[in-house]
């Protein structure tokens, strides 16, 4: 079994599955309790509920869509060239015309974040995903069969540990020659989805133990059965969850890749890349890196945000009172 | 718990060999060799001098278990680019700063992260709660190099005669503030969050009742059973932060002026200078492994129940 | 005849939570005697955790409150202490063990740390006193190999083990009262007389008072010298443990011993709960009413019990019955009441 200490967190207990259930009617002459009528939902729903009820996450949920939006659709409709250099209006702070305000190029800074935000939110999810695909292959296979595969994937896994996570990525940029979008994916994902497939393998291990799994499988249920009505529901809610955490690490990763020029460099835009001219500008015209970096702590805290209340909504043993 | 330790140190040999032929593929990959893209123009023949003196037209396991030999020795071998320089050289001048960056960093974490994340779980959903949680949230979300160019910012151009910080070097002790306050406040309002959400879940806990039922007080409780039982999870997440503090230093570094590895790293990794870039890769590597190594064995200490699981 | 040496007077605590308030506990009133045995009866949310949480003042501060009421312990009103008063209280005069011994421990600290700690807390020992203490203690509740078992871990020893650990605790600083809340449901059935026995013979021992708050009848059966029957929130009947066994009076009671008369052929005082249909009523909004009235055999129209809450009165002496309807007063069984 893998040697390192269980993961705090992420790993849920198994969620019960509940069906649509109708109460037997009382016999005649004796009532039932004095309290309200309950009414049965379904696991999803229930979720639903929960999340919505928790306003922290609602409004970082509806942040969130926001910002994507702005992303996708200002770009369009923007008066503004974001690549069109025009000295004259250089470095202006916020204003009417310039919400955010202008680079040292004289570039709205508006419609540049929107435009960065489209690569750097674009990084992360893709990054993310390959996170994920890898992580719950990884970790699916070795919690799945267990066992001998198991153990030796786990130990391959507590190696890979080690890799220094930054280092490995310059490198990997350094492989393909320079930054775009794409080699960033893979630079950033190349040395994170270690976590996801513990998490994986330990949520797959708990379900297979559990007991209604092995109910069902008594009862003559065959494995993919097993495996498509009971595991991957449950572990589908670790995954969503899974995917709001990696997100900001992913993030910062571009932010920090690209701020030291390894990434996005300008004039494509990325936060990361607005960052490193913002930071060349910082004493006289402190706004032009203040900008991008306000829009990844924004991202970063509504992702946050929203897996607490994605956690706190599958599972709510883990509730704070 | 002396098995424990030999156990997890043992461990760490496979990991650093790993992590050299990983590297080391990975290195091979890039196009080219130092000499081939250097800046100045070399000709070809001594090109293949340099190579030959380099050993780099051996096949690729020969210059590997060559490699792994070095480093047991703890020979990281010359650097491929500046003449006269070994690596072992660079990393002698340069790993102090970054490696007590990272320390003081994550020193700073600790001692201001964990009170916090206290604070605010023994006064839950009331102001202190509300007012840390928004600090750790804002400290956690806000990138460093945005954090270390504000700090630059007041503390040396608006506030410049008040305050009298330098804002690069790593000489004076007077140096060293803004820099670990950069790289530390993300760590530290992370080990904020984490205490918090630990010690709330700990107060629940059924022991917690026996001991308030036990009649101690309460300050025996939270700082004996509470807080102890808390930081488990609190130095589960220490080792892997530790490691990323001193890998992570980069941006830190280069915003400060500090000499630390970080800068070498980038230029090394762009020029192939694949001594520097192994080198600093498998030492960078053993930080993180023995990061973890240590956390290991400190959680084994913290939770007697771990010890004899195995 | 000397005052008890606990009183509870009309106690309500209630839970303010999102949803509305729950009366958990409305309107107690018990005592107990130097060197008597009180059982508190009654089913998974009845009240009677929360009312022994209520008297040491444990209750979870933020949801739930002691709405009014009073906890007269050896003179001074409970209630009324702030919480610093209470943990010297706590432990030392009026000690309590919990359900689960496998988590009421802490698992990172060794036996004798909890024992010693508890010891020191409220006398004035030093160390090697106090461990030599706590050795004798874990002897008398027969712990075998006392001095090398102080050393370890809660999470190598079995679940009685612990459990008796746990007594060892409460009875370090010999208190006048214990409060023992489920002491044997999490063990095993053949440990659990043996932890019964150990309870009556170390209160007899050290002639303290114990309140047990147990669902089982047969515990009640084993222990208790008076017996306190709650149902959602409220006393319904109190009465010796003889007496009750005896008469049983409230209609809750009977079932609960399974005495009703058309199951006499298998009656048996074995104390198993007969399923009664319904549920309890929710504290959140409770009944205007008897609170038993819905589930009730002898409840019905003209009696009205469903509009009026019925008075704790006297039945005998010493025999207090919440009922319109105590066995005693029924002439005979209602028309439609099952045979």
């Amino acid at each position: 079994m893998s040697s390192t200490p269980q993961e705090h967190g992420v790993g849920l207990a198994p969620l019960r599955q509940r069906k649509e259930r109708r109460y037997p009617t009382p016999p005649d002459g004796v009532q039932t309790d004095a309290g309200a009528p309950i009414r049965a939902s379904s696991l999803w729903r229930d979720a639903w509920y929960r999340y919505i009820r928790n306003r922290a996450a609602v409004i970082a949920g509806v942040a969130f869509l926001v910002l994507v939006a702005y992303c996708l659709i200002w770009p369009i409709v923007s008066p503004y060239d974001p690549y069109a250099v025009d000295f004259s209006q250089a470095s202006d702070g916020p204003s009417l015309a310039h919400p955010f305000g202008t680079d040292q190029f004289g570039r709205d800074l508006f419609t540049r974040t929107a435009l960065g935000g489209r690569v750097s939110i674009g990084i992360g999810f893709a990054a993310t995903f390959v996170i994920l695909t890898i992580g719950v292959t990884y970790g699916a296979i070795a919690g799945f069969l267990g066992g001998f595969v198991d153990n030796g994937l786990m130990r391959v896994l507590d190696a890979l540990y080690g890799l220094p996570y930054l280092p490995f990525a310059i490198i990997v940029l350094a492989i393909f020659g320079g930054g775009n979008f794409w080699t960033m994916v893979v630079a950033l994902s190349i040395a994170s989805w270690f976590t996801t497939a513990r998490i994986v393998r330990g949520q797959i291990i708990t379900l297979k133990e559990n007991d209604y799994v092995r109910a069902a499988h008594a009862v003559g249920a065959r494995w993919l059965r097993v495996l498509g009505r009971h595991l991957l529901p449950n572990t589908l809610g670790v995954l969503v969850i899974a995917v709001f955490l990696e997100l900001p690490g992913v993030i910062l990763g571009e932010a920090f890749l690209s701020f030291i020029g390894l990434g996005i460099s300008p004039p494509d835009a990325s936060w990361g890349s607005m960052a490193q001219d913002g930071y060349r500008a910082y004493r006289t015209a402190p706004h032009i890196i203040i900008v991008p970096s306000v829009a990844i702590a924004y991202l970063i805290l509504c992702a946050n945000f929203i897996a607490d209340g994605l956690r706190d909504a599958l599972d709510p043993r883990t509730r704070e009172t | 718990m002396t098995r424990l330790i030999i156990r997890r140190v043992l461990w760490t040999v496979p990991v650093i060999l790993l992590v050299i032929l990983m590297t080391f593929l990975l290195m091979r990959q890039i196009e080219g060799n130092p000499f081939r893209h250097s800046e100045r123009a070399i000709p070809e023949s001594i090109q293949r001098n340099l190579e030959a003196k380099y050993g780099l037209d051996d096949p690729w396991y020969v210059q590997y278990v060559r490699y792994v030999r070095d480093v047991a020795t703890f020979d990281l071998g010359p650097s491929l680019v500046l003449r006269n320089r070994d690596v072992n050289d660079i990393v002698r001048e340069h790993f102090p700063p970054s490696l007590e960056l990272g320390a003081l960093a994550m020193l700073f974490a600790l001692v201001f992260g964990i009170p916090l994340g206290l604070l605010a779980a023994l006064r839950a959903n009331k102001w202190p709660d509300y007012s840390a949680m928004v600090v750790a949230n804002v400290g956690f979300a806000v990138p460093s190099f945005l954090v270390a160019t504000l700090l630059i910012y007041f503390f040396a151009v608006r506030w410049g005669d008040i305050f009298d910080v330098p804002t690069s070097g790593w000489d004076t002790w007077q140096s060293k503030i803004l820099p670990t306050i950069a790289l530390g406040l993300g760590p530290m309002a992370y080990f904020a969050r984490l205490t918090r959400g630990s010690v709330l879940e700990t107060l629940q806990q059924d022991y917690i009742r026996t001991a308030r039922a036990k009649g101690l007080r309460r300050r025996r409780v939270v700082v004996v059973h509470t807080l102890r039982n808390s930081l488990i999870p609190v130095v589960t997440a220490a080792g892997p932060i530790l490691g990323f503090l001193i890998t992570g230093s980069f941006v830190i570094e280069q915003i400060f002026a500090i000499p630390g590895i970080g800068r070498y790293y980038v230029t090394a990794v762009t020029a192939r200078d694949y001594s520097v870039v192994m080198g600093l890769t498998v030492l960078l590597a053993m930080i993180v492994i023995i990061a973890n190594m240590v956390v290991d064995i400190l959680y084994g200490i913290l939770d007697p129940r771990t010890r004899e699981a195995r | 005849m000397s005052a008890p040496l606990l009183e509870v007077r009309d106690l309500r605590t209630h839970f303010f939570t999102r949803e509305g308030v729950v009366n958990a506990v409305d309107g107690v009133s018990l005592s107990v005697d130097r060197g008597r045995t009180l059982g508190l009866v009654g089913e998974s949310g009845s009240g009677k955790s929360v009312t022994a949480l209520s008297i040491i003042g444990l209750i979870p501060k933020p949801p739930a409150r002691i709405v009014s009421g009073e906890v007269i312990f050896d003179g001074r009103d409970l209630t009324t202490l702030s919480e610093r008063q209470l943990e010297d209280v706590r432990g030392e005069r009026i000690a309590m063990i919990f359900q689960d011994p496998m988590t009421s421990l802490n698992p990172t600290l060794t036996i004798e740390t909890q024992l010693v700690e508890t010891i020191r807390r409220h006398t004035d020992v030093p160390r090697r006193e106090a461990r030599r203490r706590a050795i004798e203690l874990l002897d008398e509740v027969g712990i075998p190999n006392p001095d090398a078992r102080i050393k370890d871990y809660p999470h190598r020893l079995s679940g009685g083990m612990r459990q008796r650990v746990m007594i060892a605790i409460a009875l370090s600083c010999e208190p006048d009262l214990l409060i023992a809340d489920e002491p044997t449901t999490a063990l095993d059935v053949t440990v659990q007389a043996q932890v019964l026995d150990l309870l009556d013979d170390l209160r007899r021992e050290h002639d303290m008072a114990m309140i047990v708050i147990t669902h089982d009848m047969g515990v009640i059966a084993e222990v208790a010298d008076e017996v306190a029957v709650m149902y959602a929130g409220q006393i319904v009947e109190h009465a010796s443990a003889a007496a009750l066994f005896a008469r049983p009076e409230h209609p809750y009671t009977e079932a609960l011993l399974g005495a009703l008369p058309q199951l006499e052929d298998h009656a048996s005082r074995s104390g198993r709960l007969t399923a009664i249909p319904g549920r309890p009523p929710s504290l959140l909004d409770p009944p205007p009413g008897c609170r038993f009235a819905a589930r009730c055999l002898y409840a019905g129209e003209p009696d009205g019990c469903a509009e009026h809450p019925p008075e704790l009165r006297e039945l005998r002496p010493g025999h207090l019955v919440r009922s319109e309807h105590p066995a005693s007063e029924r002439a005979r069984p209602r028309e439609g009441a099952p045979a």
